[in-house]
């Protein structure tokens, strides 16, 4: 796959990536969490670029931060404090959970340059009034996006902007579609790259690389090998590494599909035809599957989980956590629950940051497998 | 036909030789850093011990850290399978394995064909394993090996952390500068570690017939406490230690 | 209280209560005794049980004649009889993370064994959670509420970064009458506006009184102490908006101007004077009580007991139903770090303090991630220093008393050498 390249070399070194953007004039605006609305972010005519934790050793944010927040947070502080993010024009900070929460406030009084926007989601997705909120806080956000960056977002920028980030979502699905009918056609980490450098890519030249990539693997004959792995899915938050797939399918398994924020839900469910543009970004928030910072029912995530891993055929679930991440721990034990009634194997893994070493990732891989 | 397992952990090295489903022998030595050269040490040791040829040996399954660096083995396989296979294998009653190691500990769920049905595990924290022990060994002044018979002639054993094991070495000494007895430190240890086991196998629960394996095994006043944190009689063998070959050798004689 | 039959704790309570209300001076644990076997009858009396964030507004429930119970101050409760390390456990074994709120372990754990000094909390006939402190009441609630098969409620109060935006308080203010439609449904019965005006005035009267106890510890010496606040705090937390509150306070309050009249300090002999920041160590507050004692340090003040009085200068006396909206909106742990410093500067100023003390607390992410930003601003605006002791609310397993013994008396040379004693 000759775009394979393109992808892997943004998640090498995505702040050269940044810099080299913003050196052809671009505006980037950078932005935690998938609920991000980042159409908007895009209709302003700026660049939507994910932060994730840039996996070096904490310094700067051991000033800030105590050892029992999330590496996810601490790290990004950690790029911010060292100069990475100097390329950024903006971030934004939506309302997450209580580590994100804490995080826009110390980033707004510590880290200078880029503007600092938040967007205070309702935690609340499933009353009228949640939505109307959410409505508001979206047309704030569009208000003041256009007035830090000088522009007009205009409603037809953002139904254009909608038809941009559809296609990318309905590309990423079909990927994931793809490796789900037919494991063999692409690799676990290649797909992972995939997906995660998308939220860095420029999204116009990404709606012209996805196809072509879907293209080239609808002619491919699967690895025999892999198509034969047992299935597994993986259900958690943001994955930031791509080595767990390799040493799963080292170990005979093979991912199917995920529930991770960092995957699926970040594409699930597309924008619909609205005449108002903002209540179309809000609806769709409102459908797609869940984040455990939110609240859209008791039952819904576990139901969730249940219903890929019967849809995809899955033979295993692997819960795949961040340290620290307090509303994944919450919902852990009944999601385990769920899938322990219905006989489907488990198992949890923690990590931070830093990966753990190779081998014990794959102690516990060949273990789980084995037991499928 | 005669098998072999090899058992490569961070600490110590083990091998077992079976043949027609019994033990013929097994040895321990200590890893050093050479994973490679360990592995290779024991084996050649225990047979020449047992005056078996290389030759003879139809498979050889390695386990443990460094399972993937024995160059002569036929099939690496994890520690818990191996564990697992162990515990089965030396009482087919034992659906639940707890081994506490050097470095980590772990507990296993099996069923009724010894095969793993779930596992947890702890590699990231000394508390909990055989390091604790050791910590806390010196700065009692005390052989770790009279731990065991010293602990059960504690009468009011102490509270100490099963958090940390540098916050329970400070209450150690914390408590011999208060003047408190030698035992009631040890059971108190003793408490902590078995607290911190029995929340990782409870996470899974366990159940009868509870088995222990690993070199802590051999610390009786560990075990008691176990037993009393989990509710559940837990039986060790002499094979503690070397449980993790034991099923290595067990499973390479299923191999094709 | 543990063991004894409904029908008992209900007869129980009616005499105990009655007995009160005839006593001139009530005593706290009377009080709460009262009010727990009321809890623990209410099937028998009729009434109807809620359990409640302890930022979430209670008049409504007050007024409906619903007993709120707070499962965070029977987490206080837990931590403070040292039976937080074993329910924590039992919660592990669970599997629930050893890294989530000490009180949200706890009380899940208890829950499932009855567990705890009182013998677990009276079941709840519907959850009220509230997310102006934390994120985390919002999964433990929901863990509740599949749990006991009841209805939840959960009231969204947006976090105010650098202030209270239009669009929230139109949020907030619609959930209130979604609240009170909940509150009628759960219940049967209707809201009585007048009883809920009434209750409103109560509360605002109760905050009132409690920040004016608090503030008599700004005189020297302090006649109180923040322990004693964490100990006094229990009623302004859990029966907010009823007349017992405002009774017993107005009595504490008399008992403290009384002091102040006559120069009698809380601690023998006042040299200086502390902020406490974060949530009580609730296993060990004796501990720190005499310890910083032996040093002639008095905690004069502390973030978290005025956090039940912060926000009465938004409440609108003559419409408290609709400014309940941004009072519960913008209370300390929904507002910025920038914003909370700087009402910690003005505590330091109104308390004449001499140094901080942070409770890094694990459980508890909103309040302790910031810190040592605040702890920067403080030590740049007022050059006082500030000690750091990292611990838990709950879990004593978190806390290392030598290592936290070593930093107290290094902390203490230092305040002294600045004020030269």
């Amino acid at each position: 796959m000759k775009e394979r390249d393109e992808f892997y070399e943004i998640l090498k070194d995505p702040g050269s990536y940044g810099r080299k953007m913003k050196e052809q004039g671009r505006k980037i605006v950078g932005y935690f969490c998938s609920y991000t609305p980042e159409e908007i972010i895009y209709a302003a005519g700026a660049h939507p670029f994910r932060i994730f934790a840039s996996g070096e050793n904490i310094h700067f944010a051991d000033a800030h931060f105590q050892s029992y927040c999330c590496s996810l947070v601490r790290g990004a502080l950690e790029g911010a404090l060292a100069g990475n993010l100097d390329f950024l024009v903006g971030a934004v900070f939506p309302h997450t959970c209580d580590s994100i929460q804490r995080l826009s406030d110390i980033w707004r009084m510590n880290v200078k340059g880029p503007f600092h926007a938040d967007i205070v989601l309702p935690v609340k997705l499933n009353t009228e009034s949640a939505k109307a909120y959410m409505m508001d806080v979206l047309k704030k956000f569009r208000d003041e996006l256009a007035s830090h960056l000088r522009v007009e977002i205009t409603d037809d920028k953002l139904k254009n902007a909608i038809e941009t980030f559809n296609t990318i979502r309905a590309s990423l699905k079909r990927l994931y579609e793809m490796k789900a009918e037919d494991p063999g056609v692409i690799s676990g980490s290649d797909l992972y790259v995939i997906v995660k450098a998308s939220t860095m890519m420029d999204r116009d030249h990404l709606t012209g690389v996805l196809p072509a990539v879907i293209e080239e693997l609808e002619k491919k004959k699967g690895n025999a090998n892999l198509s034969a792995g047992k299935r597994i899915v993986l259900a958690g938050g943001v994955c930031n590494h791509p080595d767990i797939y390799r040493i799963i399918e080292e170990a005979g398994g093979v991912v199917v599909w995920d529930d991770f924020c960092t995957g699926s839900r970040y594409f699930e469910e597309l924008v619909r035809d609205n005449a108002d543009p903002i209540a179309a970004i809000a609806g769709r928030y409102i459908e797609r599957p869940v984040c455990p910072a939110k609240h859209a029912g008791i039952f819904t995530r576990g139901e969730n989980l249940l219903k890929i891993v019967k849809e995809k055929d899955a033979r295993g679930v692997v819960f795949f956590f961040l340290k620290f991440c307090d509303p994944h721990a919450f919902d852990y034990p009944y999601m385990k629950e769920f899938l322990d009634r219905e006989g489907i194997p488990s198992m949890m893994f923690e990590v931070e940051d830093q990966l753990p070493s190779e081998g014990q990732l794959r102690t516990r891989f060949e273990t789980f497998v084995d037991m499928l | 036909m005669i098998t072999a397992g090899i058992d490569i952990g961070s600490i110590t090295t083990k091998a077992a030789v079976m043949s027609e489903g019994k033990i013929r022998g097994t040895r321990v030595i200590f890893t050093g850093y050479n994973a490679e050269q360990a592995g290779t040490k024991v084996y050649e040791e225990l047979l020449r011990e047992l005056g078996v040829e290389k030759f003879d040996v139809r498979r050889v399954v390695s386990t443990g850290y460094g399972r993937n660096s024995v160059k002569f083995m036929d099939k690496a396989m994890t520690e818990i399978i191996c564990h697992g296979a162990g515990a089965h294998y030396l009482n087919p009653r034992a659906r639940s394995v707890i081994d506490i190691g050097g470095q980590d500990s772990k507990a296993i769920v099996l069923d009724e064909k010894g095969k793993v049905k779930n596992f947890a595990m702890n590699d990231k924290c000394a508390a909990g394993t055989g390091r604790f022990l050791e910590v806390m060994a010196r700065a009692l002044e005390v052989d770790l090996d009279g731990f065991g018979a010293l602990s059960l002639r504690a009468g009011d054993p102490s509270r100490i952390s099963s958090l940390c094991t540098v916050f329970a070495e400070s209450e150690v000494i914390s408590l011999i500068s208060k003047g408190e007895k030698r035992e009631n430190i040890i059971a108190g240890i003793h408490e902590s570690i078995a607290a911190r086991i029995a929340a990782m196998a409870n996470r899974l629960r366990i159940a009868p017939l509870v088995v222990m394996t690993g070199g802590v095994a051999k610390n009786i006043g560990v075990v008691k406490a176990l037993e009393r944190k989990i509710g559940m009689t837990v039986e060790v063998t002499e094979y503690a230690q070397v449980n993790g070959a034991i099923g290595a050798a067990f499973l390479a004689a299923g191999l094709k | 209280m543990n063991k004894m039959p409904e029908i008992v704790l209900f007869f129980l309570a009616k005499i105990k209560k009655l007995a009160l209300h005839f006593k001139k001076k009530k005593k706290m644990k009377e009080i709460m005794m009262v009010y727990y076997m009321e809890a623990k009858s209410a099937r028998i009396s009729g009434r109807k049980v809620a359990w409640i964030t302890s930022g979430g507004p209670v008049e409504p429930l007050i007024a409906m004649d619903v007993i709120p119970v707070y499962p965070e101050n029977h987490g206080a409760m837990i931590g403070a009889s040292k039976m937080g390390t074993d329910l924590c456990e039992k919660s592990e074994s669970m599997g629930y993370s050893s890294d989530l709120c000490s009180y949200a372990r706890s009380d899940i754990a208890c829950a499932t064994v009855n567990g705890g000094p009182i013998g677990g909390l009276p079941r709840p006939d519907m959850l009220v959670c509230c997310n102006n402190i934390c994120g985390t009441v919002l999964k433990w609630y929901e863990v509740q509420a599949r749990y006991f098969n009841v209805p939840l409620f959960i009231f969204d109060t947006p976090f105010c970064h650098v202030g209270y935006a239009e669009e929230a308080r139109r949020y907030v203010r619609r959930q209130l009458d979604e609240y009170v439609l909940f509150l009628e449904k759960a219940c049967g019965k209707k809201m009585d506006s007048d009883h809920l005006k009434a209750v409103g005035k109560l509360s605002l009267e109760g905050q009132r009184l409690w920040q004016a106890v608090l503030a008599t510890a700004a005189n020297s010496p302090a006649p109180m102490t923040a322990f004693d606040a964490f100990y006094h705090l229990a009623l302004i937390v859990t029966l907010r908006g009823t007349p017992l509150v405002i009774d017993y306070y107005t009595q504490l309050l008399e008992k403290m101007k009384d002091r102040v009249a006559r120069g009698i300090g809380a601690i023998p002999n006042e040299k200086y004077r502390l902020l406490w920041d974060n949530i009580p160590i609730w296993p060990r507050t004796r501990w720190l009580s005499e310890k910083l004692a032996s040093h002639n340090a008095c905690l004069v003040a502390d973030t978290y007991t005025s956090a039940w009085c912060g926000t009465t200068k938004y409440i609108n006396e003559n419409n408290f139903f609709d400014s309940m909206a941004e009072a519960y909106t913008r209370i300390y742990l929904n507002i910025g770090v920038d914003e909370m410093a700087r009402i910690v500067i003005e505590m330091v100023d109104t308390y004449k303090v001499d140094g901080i003390v942070m409770h890094s607390n694990r459980s508890c992410k909103p309040y302790s991630l910031g810190q040592y930003d605040i702890q920067k601003i403080v030590e740049k605006e007022r050059g006082i220093p500030c000690l750091m002791i990292e611990a838990d609310m709950v879990d004593e397993r978190s806390f290392s008393e030598s290592q936290v013994s070593t930093r107290i008396d290094a902390f203490m040379e230092i305040i002294k050498q600045r004020k030269g004693a």
